[in-house]
This record gives C-alpha cells, structure tokens and sequence, in this order.
C-alpha cells in the first residue's frame, strides 16, 4: 500500500476493484464503511455481487476479465474532458503521452460492448475519481490473479499518477495484502530476485555486499519464482523444502504437481499441521503457530509489528526460526543465534530500509498510540513512514505503462460454456488448515459449494442444493450448487478453501507473462447435475444475501 | 486585570478553550466536553459511551455540571464551548453518580463471581468508585435473553445487561450489518435480533464486536463460558498481531498459564483498546474466534521420517536434521545446487524467512527461494 489503513476512514472516493473486502480484510472493510458514512463515495468493480456493493454508490459489475477495457477507458474519459493532472504528470512522471495515445482507442461506449458496464457509468466514476483530491484505490487478488495481471496493475497505476493521486493522505495505489506476512516475507528476501530490503541479487554491489556480510559465495543470477518451481518439480527441481504452505492444495493446477513430487527425490516438510503436501514428504519437521513464538510480521501498510510467545509448542515441536537454525548447522552452517531478535538485527543490517526497527525499539512502543513502525525507517529515530512518495515519486520519475486488452487464457465455449471464478470466504482462510479445525466456522461453512445464477442454473436442470460436478480441461470436483444472483448469468463462483472440493483441480496454471501469477480468477468450465439435494445443515454460503438470496 | 491587545484577543479567538474543574483545556470545533477532559486528564465516568460510536447520552453517567445552567448535560454528547465552565465533582454530581448508579444495580448481579464470569465489570467497578449504595433492593432482570441460539460464538446474557446500547450501536455503526437491536420498552428493553432468530440467521459476520464492547460483560463469548474458563481477569494477557490476512490487527491473546501442563493455553482474544493500534480495537470473526487450532488434537508434535516401507515413522530431532540434511545434499551433490527448491511462507515470521532465504543462498548456493506472495 501506498498509504495506510487508518487513512482509509477519510477518503472522500474509494475505487474498490478485484477486491472482496468485508470477506477477506473485514477489518479493512469497517473503514471503508467508516468513510461512507462520514459521506464518502465508493465504487465497487467485481462481476461478483459483493457485501460491499450494499453501500457503494455505483457496481461496476463487469464481465470477466474485462479489467483492461474498463481501466483504460476510464483513462480515456479523464484524458478526453481534461481532468488529467497536467502538472503532476509535467514534474513526477515519465511516459504519459503513449497512454494517452493509447487509451484514445478505449471509448466508453465500446468498453460498454466489452465490459458490460454503462458507458455513462463509466464517464461518471472517471470524473468523480479525478476530481476527488482524497481518491483512493484498492484492490487484491481480483486484479492480479489473471494473466494479464501485471496489464491490470499497470492499468490502474496509470489512473493514479495521470490524476496526480499520490504521495497524499488517503490517496494512492492500495493492494490488500493477502497473507499476514507477505509482505514481511518479500520484505526479508524470500524470493529468487531479490535480497533482504529488495536488493537485487544479481546487483554486483548488493551481491558483493552480502557475500562478505555471510562469508560466503552463492550464484547472482536470480532462481526460480514459486510458479515455475512447482512446474519444474520432478523435473529440473529434484528436492525441495517446504516451510508453512500446502502447495498441494494452494498452487494451480494441482494434478500436474503431485505427478511432479511422486517424480521428484527428496523433501522436507516444516508445518504444524499433516497437511496434503505433507503425504509426499521424506522428513516432517513438527513447527509452531504464531502463539507460541517471538519474531515480527510486516502488514499491509508496511508496518512492522511483534509476534509474541503467549505458550509453548506442544510435544517436541519447535519454533519454525530454531528448526532452520538446526538443519543449518546440522549441514555444517555454524549460525550462532540466539533468539530472534538476534536474526532480526543481522537482517536489518544490510537492508537499510529497516535499519531503524528492532525487536527491543518495538517492544517499547506497547503502550504509545499507535504500535509498530512502519518502513521506511532508516534509523533508531526515524519515526516510520505512513505514506509513500511524499517528496515526489519514489524512483524518480512515476511511469506511465500502456497497455493493451488480452482476453483472458481460456474463454467460454461450447465444451465448456461458463466463466469460472473462485476467491475467499469470511469464514475460512486459505487452505483452512488452521480454520477448519474451529468448529465455530466449520458449523458456518462446512462444505464447498458453487454460486450459480438461476438462469444458467435452469438451463441444465439444476435445483438448489443439488449436488453437482464441476469440469474443466483439467479435472473436476464435485460440490453442493446454490442458486444465487450474486453471480451473473454465465458466471459461477466457488470458493477455494475445500480440500474435497480443491479449485486448484479445476483452475488454470496460466500465467501472467511477468509474474507467472495463475489466473486463479477466469476459466472455462461447465456443470452437471449429479444428484438431488436437500438443504444441507449449517451451509450458510456468505455474508452478503440481499434481495435475491437464493430461496 | 490584564489589559489585552487587539492581537491578544486574535489570539485567544483563534486557540478556544473550556475550563474543566479549573483547568485550561484547548479544544477544537466539533470536540465534545468529554474528550476535552479525557485529554486534560479529568476523568468523568461514562457506560454507553467509545470512541468509535457516534455519542448517545444513553446511560447517563457522563453528567456534569455546566456553570451557568441547571440541568446537568452529558459530557459525552455536548460539545465544547469557548469559555465553558464545566464542573465534573460537585457534590450535586456526586450524588446523581450514586443514585444513578445505586438503581442500575437493582436489577444487576452484585456478586462478582456471577457478574464477571466472562469479562470485567465495569459497572461495579464504577459503582465501588463512586461508592454507590447496594442496599436499594432487588429485582428481577426483564430482558428476554434468547437462550436457544445456537450460534457458536455469541452468548447473550440478559441479567448483566444495562441497555447502553454500545452492542447494537457497534453492529450498526463500525460493522454495517445492524443485526442486533434494542427492542421492548422500559424494563424490558433487551438485545435482540429480527424475529428472535439465531445470529446464524441473520446478517451477523460474528466479528464479535458486541463481545468487545460490553461493558459489562452481558454480551460474552461462548466458548470460555462453556469450556469453564477461568474469569479474563486471572489470565495473562500477550500482545501479539493475528496471523490471518494482512491488515496485521493487534490482539490480546488470554492466557491460563497453568493449562496444558504448564504449558499454557489460549482461552480467550480480546483487543487492545480503540484507539491505539491499526485495527481500532477492531477484530473480524478469525481474529477474535479461531484460536483453537492452536491446541488442537492434530497438531504434529513429533519429528517424522519416511522408513524403508514408504511409512512416516516418529523419530528424534537429531536422526531427523540428519536425514534431511543427508537428503538435501544429496540431491546437490547427484544434480547441482539449483536442483533444490526452498518454499518459504508468508505465514511465517520475518526472521524465519530469512532464514529460509539465508539457507537457500549461503548454505545451498541457490537462488530457488520463494513464496506464495507469487500468487
């Protein structure tokens, strides 16, 4: 995030896209809800009806993986009428006029062909965007998780630095982090690209710099990103070490891995949890959960904040940072710390962006308004940074990136003729290891479903609560349909946290050409009635009912 | 008396201030009387009132005096104004606290074992402040309690009720989904739902907001009630930041030390006060709720390695480092360093990724490291 979620409440506009928010940040959502009631104005952009949309001003209900269009002629409006930023884009950015030749062919009225959506509604949002000096946008994995992914990303950012919406409270470029430390987790260095504090590893200087730092030698050229490691497993990758995911269940395609770790010759598994990775393990490691451990996690917002032991691991389990320090040494490493702090202070010592934290400085901060520090923080005085790019954009110069509509890897066809889409629920997490086992959100949620609009529902005999089959290319599941409008008719939506019902059998591994993202969001696929059946005990499918709940 | 200049009198117009018990206190427009005080430090007592609710004078607590005026006026919904005299422990408000406080108890547990079964009591702590009389009688509590909801998280207790409304208000205001309400009249005021339906059935997203609220523990969490938890006032309370998405809300895990062996068990979340950390003192139905996997039965507590029948076998920590060390060398030694794959975890904490990454690079000499932040 650009900015922080205590500046939320005073957005005068909020752009929500992709982003399920009162499912998935509930959080997140009560300032958003905080900031409509103080008379803000929020647009929601989902195919899917959301909770959010009870409140927002406009529901830009578009079509699948129409992100692009709806962006770009958005762009279009705000270039067209004049409401471009021309002094900011003059002194903060780099490369407006491609866009702007680009986003010339992108006219409302055939966005409305592409996207569905009004084009009066969109002249309307591009206005009122532009026009807000508190205009915020925000959005998760619905943006991301195409593959056009990066093109989304690129699309709104273009919104953002030609309107001049940066480097201002309750402004700015906003994604909701999906994990309770991925950005702690990038923050550290645990990604093939980059060092601790986002060096570049194949940077000479950085390189050289943590050579010495380690004493050591190690590769500078980048290794593999997760989604390429897991089609290579049982191919170039023959042993892998898997701490706290179950990639089984959580990466695309699913089927493909699993031949891949039959095919692959060594693994280790660290978690708390047996989990379905873990049954093609050779070594489980018994980890701990963030109660019974010392150590930070980074938010959304850049904040660095303490996780703290409030009990111990049960049996022989460890805490996860003395379990890597073990197997370490245990191949002859010789690492010496003692706690971690310890850890915390070697990492910040090379990565100057968080060479202000520590575990003791944080722990000081308990009872102050306000805990955790938020990166940049240079030094042990430096008081955090709420938001980003105040003094001007951060690299120099804001770049404008023009980007073309691509359609989506698989579209609808006679095989298989609906879009499939799947995302959170409030209920679960993840691969619900860990929600699952709560037997308050089991009797919420305890079994997967599909939404599917009572039209397409009616078209192939399918009743409420009948028990169907889900196909696509790559494999099927079986579920409980709901009829609903919260999808529209040529959409179903279904939920990934089943591991009966895995969506990652039936999803796409398509990935977005830079990032290697799948499109988790958009696939072909088609439904079959299986077997009648009765309403189901304790399914209560989400929070948003509405006027047309199913019935 | 001084005299003033023109610029003085600028001056003074442009800071206002209200004098609360003799203290100068500046305020800005649109400030109550009672969060002047809360700042200047003067504390006036309040039931009804949070910073995150829009002010409702409902419980009366807050009365003061205002010089000048002679009905008392509620601190928490009137606002400052310049040159107020505001008098907070007079012996007129002294004696409204008392009565006040003395008919809020006749229908309301006196024994704190009963009325703190689940969260402190701020009712009778107040009313020990104040040193409200308890001998005005009793009777019995009117409120409708609801007693077959089967939600599993929610527990409405209609005895240690006091109608603040703070709940209700809660639901509506902070999580939009207005599933609760005031309903009846006079005694018979209680909290319920549409059609005394289960909070299951309603738009409830059982963020327990409610639960946080209370201030008199009246709406309480089932779980510790039913498990027989002990009271939160005897559990240690850790600060820590809630391991599900990323917003990072800070919370308060509950801790009996003595369970588990000693080891210590999590009973309870609460949250840290509004006001003071990310979430507001906010939390979401994960957060405040799912703590049970933290102690649960499936938790892998012994180290384990696949024996020559393909079976996962119990082992000690040293054969197991040892094989996974014999087992990650190996495949480095039969096909190169970059036949090795690391998967880190957003889930885990940020030392332990760096550890990971550190592994991976110094230890194996691969950059093969990553995790689910490519998804």
């Amino acid at each position: 995030m650009t900015n922080s979620i205590g500046e939320i409440r005073n957005a005068d506009f909020l752009f929500v896209i992709g982003s399920n928010t009162s499912e998935a940040h509930p959080i997140i959502a009560m300032e958003m809800k905080r900031a409509v009631r103080r008379g803000g104005t929020m647009v929601v952009a989902d195919p899917r009806k959301i909770w959010m949309t009870t409140i927002a001003e406009k529901h830009l209900q578009l079509n699948p993986g129409s992100d692009v269009w709806l962006l770009n002629s958005i762009a279009h409006v705000i270039c067209e009428e004049g409401l471009a930023d021309e002094a900011f884009i003059r002194d903060n950015t780099e490369g407006f006029e491609q866009v702007r030749e680009t986003v010339a062919r992108y006219s409302p009225e055939e966005a409305e062909v592409h996207t569905g959506i009004p084009a009066e509604d969109i002249r309307w949002v591009a206005r009122k965007y532009a026009t807000t000096p508190k205009a915020g946008i925000y959005y998760t994995l619905g943006i991301t998780e195409h593959s056009h992914g990066t093109d989304n990303v690129y699309a709104l950012a273009n919104l953002v630095l030609m309107t001049g919406h940066l480097g201002k409270p309750s402004a700015g470029m906003n994604p909701l982090r999906g994990q309770n430390n991925v950005q702690g987790a990038n923050d550290a260095g645990a990604t093939p690209v980059f060092l601790p504090g986002y060096q570049r590893v194949d940077d000479p200087e950085a390189h050289a710099k943590y050579e010495k730092s380690w004493g050591v030698e190690f590769p500078s050229e980048p290794g593999l990103n997760l989604n390429v490691m897991m089609k290579e497993v049982g191919k170039s990758i023959k042993g892998l070490f898997v701490m706290g995911e179950d990639i089984v269940l959580s990466e695309p395609n699913c089927m493909e891995l699993e031949k891949g770790l039959n095919n692959s010759e060594f693994m280790i598994v660290q978690d708390a949890f047996m989990n379905e990775t873990a049954r093609f393990a050779d070594v489980i490691f018994p980890a701990s959960v963030f109660a019974e451990k010392e150590g930070v996690f980074t938010n959304s917002e850049r904040r660095v904040q303490r996780v703290r032991k409030a009990v111990e691991p049960p049996g022989q389990a460890r805490e996860d940072w003395r379990i890597l320090i073990d197997l370490a040494n245990a191949c002859g490493a010789g690492w010496t710390f003692e706690s971690a702090a310890a850890v915390y202070d070697e990492m910040v010592k090379d990565a100057d962006k968080f060479s202000g934290i520590s575990h003791a400085r944080l722990d000081a901060m308990v009872s102050l308004p306000k805990t955790g520090l938020q990166w940049p923080c240079p030094t042990p005085d430096h008081p955090g940074t709420t938001f980003l790019h105040e003094e001007g954009v951060l690299r120099g110069k804001g770049l404008f990136t023009a980007v073309e509509y691509r359609p989506p890897a698989e579209v609808p066809d006679e095989d298989y003729g609906l879009y499939l889409s799947t995302g959170r629920t409030l209920y679960h997490y993840n691969s619900a290891t860990q929600t699952r086992r709560e037997s308050g959100l089991d009797e919420k949620q305890s079994e997967a479903w599909i939404e599917i609009h009572p039209r397409d529902a009616r078209r192939r005999d399918i009743k409420n609560h009948d028990k169907v089959r889900v196909s696509t290319r790559r494999g099927s599941v079986e579920v409980r349909a709901l009829i609903s409008r919260q999808v529209q008719p040529g959409c179903i939506w279904m939920p990934l946290h089943f591991g009966e019902a895995r969506a990652n059998v039936v999803t796409n591994d398509a990935g977005d050409p830079v990032t290697d993202t799948a499109e988790y969001k958009v696939c072909a696929a088609e439904v079959h009635r299986i077997e009648e059946g009765t309403a189901p005990d304790g399914l209560y499918p989400g929070t948003f009912y509405g006027l047309d709940a199913p019935v | 008396m001084i005299e003033r200049t023109e610029h003085d009198v600028q001056a003074r117009a442009a800071i206002k201030s209200i004098d609360i018990d003799g203290h100068s206190v500046a305020f800005s427009a649109g400030e109550t009387i009672l969060e002047a005080a809360q700042r200047a430090g003067v504390e006036i007592p309040t039931l009804c009132h949070d910073p995150r609710l829009e002010p409702a004078g409902a419980c009366r607590t807050c009365l003061v005096e205002v010089e000048g005026q002679n009905r008392m006026v509620p601190a928490c919904k009137t606002p400052a104004a310049d040159g107020a005299k505001i008098l907070t422990e007079t012996e007129r408000v002294d004696r409204h606290r008392k009565t006040l406080l003395a008919l809020y108890l006749t229908d309301h547990p006196r024994d704190r074992e009963v009325a703190e079964r689940g969260a402190p009591n701020e009712l009778l702590d107040m009313a020990d402040r104040y040193g409200a009389p308890r001998n005005w009688g009793t009777m019995e509590s009117k409120r409708d309690a609801r007693d077959t909801d089967r939600n599993p998280y929610i527990h409405f207790n209609a005895d240690t009720c006091i109608a603040c409304a703070r709940c209700t208000r809660y639901c509506e205001e902070v999580e939009g989904v207005s599933a609760i309400t005031l309903a009846g009249r006079g005694a018979e005021t209680t909290i319920a739902t549409a059609d005394s339906l289960s909070l299951l059935d309603t738009t409830c997203e059982m963020c327990g907001g409610c639960v946080d609220v209370c201030p008199t523990g009246a709406m309480g969490e089932k779980m510790p009630l039913t498990r027989s938890a002990k009271p939160e006032r005897e559990l240690k309370k850790v600060r820590s930041t809630c391991n599900f998405c990323g917003v990072g809300c800070q919370l308060d895990l509950n801790v009996d030390e003595e369970a588990e062996g000693g080891n210590g068990r999590v009973v309870k979340v609460t949250s840290p006060p509004p006001g003071t950390t990310t979430n507001d003192g906010n939390l979401c139905v994960k957060g405040r709720f799912a703590y049970d996997f933290i102690h649960h039965e499936e938790r892998i507590t012994s180290p384990l390695v696949r024996n020559e029948n393909g079976d996962l076998v119990e082992t000690s920590w040293d054969n197991a480092l040892r094989v996974a060390a014999d087992g990650l060398r190996g495949v480095a030694e039969r096909h190169g360093a970059n036949a090795l794959g690391f998967v880190s975890s957003s889930r885990c904490t940020v030392e332990e990724n760096y550890l990971v990454q550190k592994l991976s690079r110094a230890v194996f000499k691969t950059n093969n490291v990553h995790q689910c932040a490519a998804t």
